[in-house]
């Protein structure tokens, strides 16, 4: 046997998608449902457009979510706490940008007794004024502590930067914001965002009709409507003047570095193709910054870029920690490597490898119905269907190095972007 | 229930092949049965340093991580005080390509000194990351140092200092490399879309001509009982007051550890939880508390931390930790609370199982314990555990002879 020789592989030029299953409940929320698995268990995702996208004050959006687990007309919070354990349910509530909601993970066993307490939550909650002053005054010491994180740091200015104090995709969390939340805000917040207007909801794992008709019962029932949120909604956005940010910490062993700039998100045709091109130049472990800035100098435990694409908007960053002493150098091999991007073509071997890589993570993002329903999530943000995978799969096949270079060219510009180091 | 089988090669490799063909996908997990309680005491990390060493070309193989990912894969490592796990996740149709990486870089590495001066440097970035750029980063050093004073546990698996890693030679990786990476001291689970007979094929194909090692004696300095209570105190650059405990408690194929495991539940896992409740919610003494455990083969450490409120005296957080560990002790938990507890670990362990490479590492984490089999007997040693049991394991874990305090005071604020 020789060693030397790589077994065959064969490529991936296909994937096959778990069935998603839509229904309407009587009040019009959808429902997707990813019936499959071997294991008797179950998430269910109630998304509502209760984003940051959608508050008028800050923190709102995030305080009016974390306030769900605090108690309802019927049960205090410890009741509802006690009962969610009591039958080995996980309930994961959150915020985001976009929208904002509770996940449950149960044994499928377990769900008829769970969805009425869930359901409970988002139409009876309480909001008592005690249980708020504990958790904001807990929240302050974790921003104390983050506030020490140079990382945390730089990713404040930069959100910053690029889209303004005010817009949400840039409003940072102050302590004086703390200060400002009032009870009416989140009850406002509540019966404005969270409410079956707003909701979508998707299932995945093992589950019967059963679920689905407690769902209707429940989450379709018409007193569950109110008032839609304004899709149209849109926020200025105001970017720094200054490309150059940086925050000196003088204990610091490391800087904290992140680059980038405004780019398009996954609304525009040019965002599969440039996922390629990250990919190649900062998106996997192989990647040019990795191999040069990692694997080549070790100036860094790990050094990224990515897209990043919210509804609203796009942009491109490069991110990592590295030693103080080489903050200098490793900038140089960013551009660097920015420029060999924009002037020279990707070799077709070190092209083959990223596609396949890509192609294989295709396959690993939709393995299983809990897997799938987390890149599911993703197309329905942005109300696209599974079709987008296979477009996607068939956009990294077919992708030539002449197109990237034009990418690069376009896309990736080291002298147009802010530079945040904290450290 | 996770279904397997298995076989020895004549090396001593342990073959484990966990079929599913619900999954186009595979994973193949290499587990040695090596971590930092293998190191001396004057170059410790060594262990993890070593696991980024292995991912820089073997013998016939310049690169691990391209041919893996050209075959549409992805791959990781993660060392413990115990053990080092190697796993690759790529579709199941290309299943050989990890089998020609995995083996050849048990059968001997390419020992590269340049490699191995940048995997120097990378770990010491992760060291400052990790431990010295972050507020409390240094907390674990401080604390497995006051808990052990004999047992390699005492210091953490990325080290003791950066100048551990900085001296690390060529010479030392080699010795490492031929006593703990042979293969009888490792453990190869595959699993997926894959058929056993083929996985045993080709694990005879690619593993079978490594020769095996001498069989591994280990001569672990053990710990002494520990008799009476530690306490440190420190001050940093931190914003917030910390407390630590760290009670001594048993090995991980202890026959109490599973209750010990519910006793942690019930303490700090989920919403409904002692400690959340009582110290956070009730009596606004801290910010954040949890516990957790170190799960070690040695006998571990049962935790404790919180981040306490501003008004809040060290002695006062303290205080309400104990009165809450000691109720425990003395006051037997009723059926409902044991109940949650046991329905907690069902569904978190059911959970566990929906992804195939938990499946696979699990598979290899018994294996190395004892017995593959034993993934499967989680939830009934959970479910056969009893109030008065619990109540038992409390008095003994939750002594103050055997509990290691670390105060963590923020430094004055000029």
């Amino acid at each position: 046997m020789n060693r030397t020789i790589a077994p065959d592989i064969q490529a991936i030029d296909h994937v096959s998608l778990p069935k998603v299953e839509s229904i309407t409940l009587d009040n019009g929320v959808p429902v997707y449902g990813i019936n499959a698995g071997e294991q008797d268990v179950v998430k269910v995702e109630l998304i509502f457009k209760a984003g940051k996208w959608y508050e008028e004050k800050n923190l709102v959006a995030d305080y009016t979510n974390r306030m769900l687990r605090e108690g309802t007309t019927r049960h205090t919070a410890r009741q509802l706490a006690d009962t969610f354990d009591y039958y080995g349910a996980n309930i994961h509530y959150g915020a985001g940008f976009e929208t904002g909601g509770a996940t449950l993970y149960s044994l499928t066993k377990q769900t008829e007794h769970l969805l009425p307490l869930l359901f409970e939550v988002f139409t009876e909650s309480t909001f008592p004024e005690n249980e708020l002053a504990t958790i904001l005054s807990n929240r302050k010491q974790r921003l104390l502590v983050d506030l020490k994180k140079n990382e945390f740091v730089a990713n404040r200015q930069f959100v910053q930067a690029l889209f303004g104090p005010v817009h949400p995709y840039g409003r940072v969390t102050e302590f004086a914001d703390f200060d400002q939340l009032t009870l009416p805000d989140l009850k406002a917040f509540y019966e404005h965002q969270y409410n079956a207007s707003n909701l979508t909801i998707l299932v995945s794992g093992k589950f019967d009709d059963a679920l689905l008709k407690q769902l209707n019962l429940l989450f379709g029932s018409a007193a569950f409507k109110g008032p839609a949120a304004d899709v149209t909604l849109s926020h200025a956005v105001s970017p720094a003047a200054e490309l150059v940010h940086h925050i000196e910490k003088a204990d610091s062993v490391q800087t904290a570095i992140i680059l980038g700039n405004h780019a398009i998100n996954k609304h525009h045709p040019d965002f599969l193709k440039l996922s390629v091109l990250n990919t190649v130049f900062g998106g996997y472990f192989g990647s040019r910054l990795m191999s040069n800035i990692r694997e080549e100098k070790g100036y860094t435990y790990g050094i990224h870029s990515s897209f990043v694409s919210y509804p609203h908007a796009g942009f491109m960053e490069i991110s990592s920690e590295v030693g103080k002493d080489v903050k200098e150098a490793t900038l140089t091999e960013i551009e660097k490597e920015i420029q060999l991007l924009r002037t020279e073509l990707i070799e077709e071997e070190e092209l083959q490898v990223v596609k396949n890589y890509m192609s294989g993570r295709i396959l690993r993002s939709v393995d299983g119905p809990i897997k799938y329903s987390e890149t599911f999530k993703g197309l329905l943000l942005y109300n696209q269907t599974p079709d987008y995978i296979h477009q996607l799969l068939r956009t990294i096949r077919e992708v030539t190095a002449e197109e990237l270079l034009q990418l690069a060219q376009q896309y990736l510009d080291y002298d147009k972007m802010y530079k945040v180091t904290v450290g | 229930m996770i279904k397997f089988e298995e076989k020895t090669l004549a090396n001593g490799l342990k073959v484990i092949v966990h079929e599913d063909h619900a999954t186009s996908m595979a994973v193949v997990n290499v587990l040695y049965k090596v971590g930092s309680r293998d190191e001396e005491e004057t170059q410790t990390g060594f262990a993890h340093l070593f696991e980024h060493f292995m991912f820089e070309g073997s013998v016939h193989v310049p690169e691990f991580d391209t041919p893996l990912q050209n075959a549409g894969g992805e791959n990781n490592a993660f060392t413990s005080t115990d053990i080092t796990n190697y796993y690759d996740i790529l579709p199941a149709n290309n299943l050989e390509t990890a089998f020609w990486l995995e083996s050849d870089r048990m059968l001997s590495l390419a020992f590269d000194e340049e490699s191995l001066n940048t995997q120097k440097n990378v770990v010491m970035e992760e060291f400052k990351e990790h431990y010295i750029n972050q507020p409390y980063g240094d907390v674990w050093h401080k604390l497995t140092a006051l808990a052990y004073t004999t047992h390699p546990y005492r210091w953490p698996v990325i080290g003791l200092t950066l100048d551990h890693i900085e001296q690390v030679q060529m010479e030392s990786a080699k010795q490492f490399f031929y006593k703990y990476y042979r293969p009888n001291n490792a453990v190869l689970v595959v699993a997926g879309h894959v058929k056993a007979g083929e996985v045993f094929a080709l694990a005879e194909k690619w593993f079978g001509e490594i020769p095996s090692g001498e069989p591994i004696v280990r001569n672990i300095p053990q710990e002494a009982p520990q008799t009476v209570p530690r306490l440190l105190e420190v001050t940093a650059d931190v914003p917030v007051n910390a407390i630590y405990k760290a009670y001594k408690m048993c090995a991980r194929n202890h026959a109490d550890y599973h209750a010990a495991d519910l006793l942690r539940d019930i303490l700090s896992t989920g919403d409904s939880s002692r400690l959340y409740n009582e110290l956070v919610k009730e009596q606004k003494l801290f910010s954040s508390v949890s516990a957790y455990m170190t799960e070690s083969i040695d006998e571990g450490l049962f935790m404790i931390e919180g981040k306490l409120q501003e008004q809040v005296s060290m002695q006062q957080a303290s205080d309400a930790i104990e009165a809450v560990l000691q109720n425990m002790v003395q006051v037997a938990i009723d059926e409902t609370e044991l109940t949650k507890v046991k329905n907690k670990i069902e569904s978190y362990l059911l959970f566990g199982e929906v992804n195939i490479l938990n499946r696979a590492m699990n598979l290899a984490f018994f294996e190395m314990l004892g017995h593959a089999g034993w993934a499967n007997e989680e939830l009934d040693k959970y479910r056969a555990v009893t109030a008065p049991q619990m109540q038992r394991v409390a008095s003994e874990i939750f002594r103050p002879e055997v509990c290691n305090t670390l105060h963590y005071f923020a430094a004055a604020k000029n």
